[in-house]
Parts: C-alpha cells; sequence; structure tokens
C-alpha cells in the first residue's frame, strides 16, 4: 500500500491590511500616493467643515463622500462595525433626550406621534444635529482607517509642531499599543492557568478588569525609567537639538516628499473651507432654515416658518 | 502619618526627560482606558461610563501639571477613535479635562493626602476632589461645549449633565480609588512622581 502523499503548497495569501492601533489599514490605497500632512488636512477639513452647515441634506451628502472615500481608499468596511453601535445608541440617546425635555418656547408646535406630544423644532434640530455629528465622526474614522501611527507623526512634524510635542504625540500612541500588548500578556498568563473569565459573575469579571490595571501602572513606570535613560544615552533633549546646537535631522520625514497633487488637494480643500465658512458667517446660507426637508414637512404640516 | 509630598533633607527635585516620557506613556494608558470606556458603554458623545476621568484624577496626584496635560491629550485622541466626540468638540473640552485632572493633583498637595488612601480623611479627598468636583466641572463645561456646538438643546442640557456627572463619577470612585490604593506605594517611590507640581 502506497502510503506516500503528496504535499503541494498553498499559493499565499497576500495580505490585504495592516495592524494599527486599534484597526487596521489597507496595504495598498490610493492614499498613500498622498503626503501625510496633507492626510491631515483632509481630517482637519472632514472634522471641522461640518461645523458651518446646519443643513442635513448636506451633511448627509457629506457622509456619501466619506463612505465613497473609504472605499475608494481600499478600507474595509466589514472593520467599521464596531463604529455601529455607537452610531445607533447615540441617535438613541439624542432623541429620546429632547423627547424628554424639549424646552418650553411657545413658539413650539405639538405634534401627537403615538400618543406622545413632541415638538417639531427640537426635534428637527436634533435630525440636523444628529447628522452633522456623524459626518463628523466619519471624517475622523477615514482619518484613522487610513493612517498608521508614524504617518500621523509625520503629518504632525510636517505642520511644524515643535519636537517635544510629536515625540509625546509618538510616543502616547505607541505606548496605547504597548499597554494593549502588555494587556494581552496578562490575560493568556490567567488563562494559561486556567481562569475561565466566562464563568465568572459580571461584578467579578468588573473587579478583574480593575485588577489588571495594577500590573499595567508597574509595567509603565518601569518602562518610563528604561525609556528615559534610552533617551538620555542617546543625547536626545526636549528641544530637539543635538549637542552642537543644530536640529537633529529627522529621518522619518525624509522618506515622504510632497508632489504637485498635494498641493492641488490643500488648495482645494483651504478653498472649500473658507468660501463655506464665509457663506455661512456673513450669508448663513447652510442655516436649518434652508434645508429642502424642513421646508417640506413645515408646509405639509402647516407650521408657519 | 508619612508626609509623601515633603522633601527630604537636601533634595532636590527637577523636571526632566523622565517626566516627558512618563507623560507619553500616562497619555497612552488614557487613550486605551477612554477608548474601550467609550465602546465598552456606547452612548456617544455624553459619555455615560468612561473610566478615563480615572485616570485623568490619579495623573496629576502622582505627577502633577504633568497628569494635567496628559488629562487634556488624552481624550482628544480616545474620543477620535472611538468616534465618541469629532475632533472640534473634543477641542472644546480641553480647559474641562485640564481641570478635570488637575483638581485632584491641587486637593491632595494642599490637604497633604496620601495617595495611597490609608486613613478615611484620604478617602474623603479622592472622592470629594478626585470625583465630585471634577466630574461636575467636566459635565458642566462638556454639556455647555455641546450646546454651543448646537448638538443639543438648552433644554437637554440638564438632563444631559446628570447623565454624564452620574456615569463618569461612579466609574472615577471604584476605578481610581482601586489603582490609588495598590499602586501608589510604588509611584510615590519612582523618580517620575511630582512631589511638586513639575517634579
Amino acid at each position: 500500500m502506497n502510503t506516500e502523499t503528496t504535499l503541494t503548497a498553498s499559493p499565499e495569501r497576500a495580505a490585504k491590511s495592516r495592524k494599527t492601533l486599534l484597526g487596521y489599514v489597507p496595504m495598498v490605497s490610493p492614499f498613500y500616493a498622498f503626503h501625510p500632512a496633507t492626510r491631515l488636512i483632509l481630517f482637519i477639513f472632514l472634522g471641522v467643515t461640518p461645523l458651518f452647515i446646519f443643513i442635513p441634506e448636506m451633511n448627509i451628502l457629506l457622509l456619501f463622500v466619506n463612505l465613497a472615500l473609504l472605499r475608494w481608499g481600499k478600507v474595509d468596511i466589514q472593520q467599521l462595525k464596531i463604529y455601529m453601535p455607537i452610531i445607533f445608541t447615540v441617535a438613541i440617546f439624542m432623541f429620546t433626550v429632547v423627547i424628554l425635555a424639549p424646552g418650553k418656547d411657545p413658539n413650539y408646535t405639538p405634534l401627537e406621534v403615538l400618543g406622545k406630544t413632541i415638538y417639531y423644532q427640537p426635534v428637527f434640530f436634533t435630525f440636523a444635529a444628529y447628522w452633522r455629528l456623524i459626518a463628523m465622526l466619519f471624517g475622523t474614522i477615514l482619518f484613522f482607517s487610513t493612517n498608521r501611527e508614524r504617518e500621523l507623526l509625520v503629518g504632525l512634524r510636517a505642520l511644524r509642531l515643535p519636537f517635544v510635542a510629536s515625540y509625546v504625540v509618538g510616543l502616547s500612541i505607541r505606548a496605547a499599543g504597548m499597554f494593549m500588548e502588555d494587556f494581552r500578556t496578562i490575560r493568556e498568563a490567567e488563562q494559561a492557568r486556567g481562569l475561565d473569565t466566562k464563568a465568572m459573575r459580571f461584578s467579578d469579571q468588573v473587579k478583574l478588569y480593575m485588577m489588571y490595571l495594577i500590573p499595567l501602572f508597574s509595567i509603565a513606570l518601569r518602562r518610563a525609567n528604561e525609556i528615559s535613560n534610552a533617551l538620555f544615552a542617546r543625547g536626545y533633549t526636549l528641544t530637539g537639538r543635538t549637542s552642537t546646537g543644530k536640529p537633529r535631522e529627522d529621518y522619518i520625514r525624509s522618506t515622504y516628499s510632497y508632489s504637485k497633487r498635494d498641493f492641488v488637494a490643500i488648495a482645494f480643500m483651504i478653498i472649500i473651507f473658507v468660501v463655506t465658512g464665509l457663506t455661512q458667517i456673513f450669508f448663513n446660507v447652510f442655516a436649518i432654515e434652508h434645508s429642502p426637508l424642513n421646508i417640506f414637512l413645515r408646509q405639509a404640516l402647516g407650521i408657519p416658518s | 502619618m508619612e508626609n509623601v509630598w515633603q522633601l527630604e533633607e537636601g533634595e532636590v527635585r527637577k523636571p526632566g526627560i523622565v517626566h516627558v516620557v512618563m507623560l507619553a506613556l500616562f497619555t497612552g494608558i488614557g487613550i486605551v482606558v477612554g477608548t474601550f470606556g467609550s465602546l465598552a458603554i456606547p452612548i456617544g458623545f455624553v459619555s455615560a461610563f468612561w473610566p478615563g476621568q480615572a485616570v485623568q484624577s490619579i495623573g496629576s496626584i502622582w505627577f502633577g501639571w504633568w497628569g494635567g496635560i496628559a488629562a487634556g491629550l488624552f481624550p482628544l485622541i480616545s474620543n477620535s477613535l472611538s468616534g465618541s466626540a469629532p475632533l472640534p468638540v473634543s477641542i472644546a473640552y480641553l480647559p474641562a479635562n485640564i481641570l478635570q485632572g488637575m483638581v485632584a493633583g491641587w486637593a491632595f498637595r494642599r490637604f497633604k493626602s496620601n495617595p495611597s488612601l490609608p486613613t478615611g480623611k484620604d478617602w474623603w479627598v479622592f472622592i470629594l476632589w478626585g470625583a465630585l468636583v471634577p466630574n461636575a466641572i467636566g459635565a458642566a463645561w462638556g454639556t455647555t461645549m455641546l450646546v454651543a456646538f448646537g448638538l443639543i438643546t438648552q433644554a437637554a442640557q440638564f438632563v444631559s449633565f446628570l447623565g454624564w456627572f452620574i456615569g463618569n463619577t461612579i466609574p472615577t470612585i471604584v476605578l481610581g480609588g482601586l489603582v490609588l490604593k495598590y499602586v501608589s506605594p510604588l509611584v510615590v517611590r519612582s523618580k517620575a512622581f511630582c512631589k511638586d507640581y513639575w517634579a
């Protein structure tokens, strides 16, 4: 009987994502053609622009722009499901609060919905506020789904953040990763000794969570000494200058360069931002009163504007 | 009772690189605790369960202003990562976040309380100045900012304030109390511990 088996190498699976602080970023993305500073400016642009826009339809449109950018950037949309609970519970929270505490303005229009009196103006205001918030949040999600810690650091340094500040930001983000790694090690050590957290009561699980912090803080203290000694030994100073007084070479920044598309993208974002801000501040163009849905509902319900 | 804030004879303490490193590491801890706190019970920008506040109080008690800076810095990142508040709102929270941290640090130094909480007085200082007062400040400022940004109505501010205050105070007392009690004896012997505000 022939017992020989032939083993064929399975085709190697190409990695599509790269691990980052909380999730994954795609290995290949059109965003990577842009300088990290451009991506950081996009983050600020998408996060701040909705502040000037009170029309919910425009913020929904902005949300679709964010989703399109996520798709274009080859982000695995499945990975965004960690944000789903927050998206729904924010809506539940906002609408519950406005229904329970609508305010006492005599100009509010009462509406009977399922036997409960609600008021049109605060409810529509909350509807508009919710979409503003979600539009801003997706700008943040886009940034953290397409940038690693290193790119955030380069972006900050490119925007001329002082060395000590960018060092603290960079090390703190790395420290968050190290802290999670230590946490995983402690949990695995406990599991290896037979701890079954699933069999524990909720209150005991909470206590256990608290108890994790004690070794984690102890490790952080030891690590602070080690890192500060290592920095001292390498001649680092808080000013970011060498002993001769010259600025220290920034290797990571030197590996990225600006291209024409960066300048075009930055100019485009600045123009859109300035135009949006000025038209809202001086002409109230994006006020909630100009929302087509608001106008339609007011006409349908007979509410004077 | 040992006064941990008292300088020994001839002792000179200066801010150094170890404090900057500790600031970064503590900010990292705050990012993780703040992010997972927001994701654990997601209720949005009105944080109903945020153990990050415990980290803010502990930070300023142990590391003075370095902990205060960390208290201001880490919510900027953790709020973005958890999706609980957009960047402009997080920036608007900054003064309250620094205060949320520094109130406890000031009170422990002012009343010469021991961070290991060995006596009832130390516990009361922590509960009042490390949990109740900072969270009242944080919830008042935070909800005012939400009204200013047009994210909640004026009428909804009080309900939001209560949700925020109660939801943050309980984890602060439980988590902060335990960490202070068991980790402080280690910290006060370390180089990074600040007897004064900067060193």
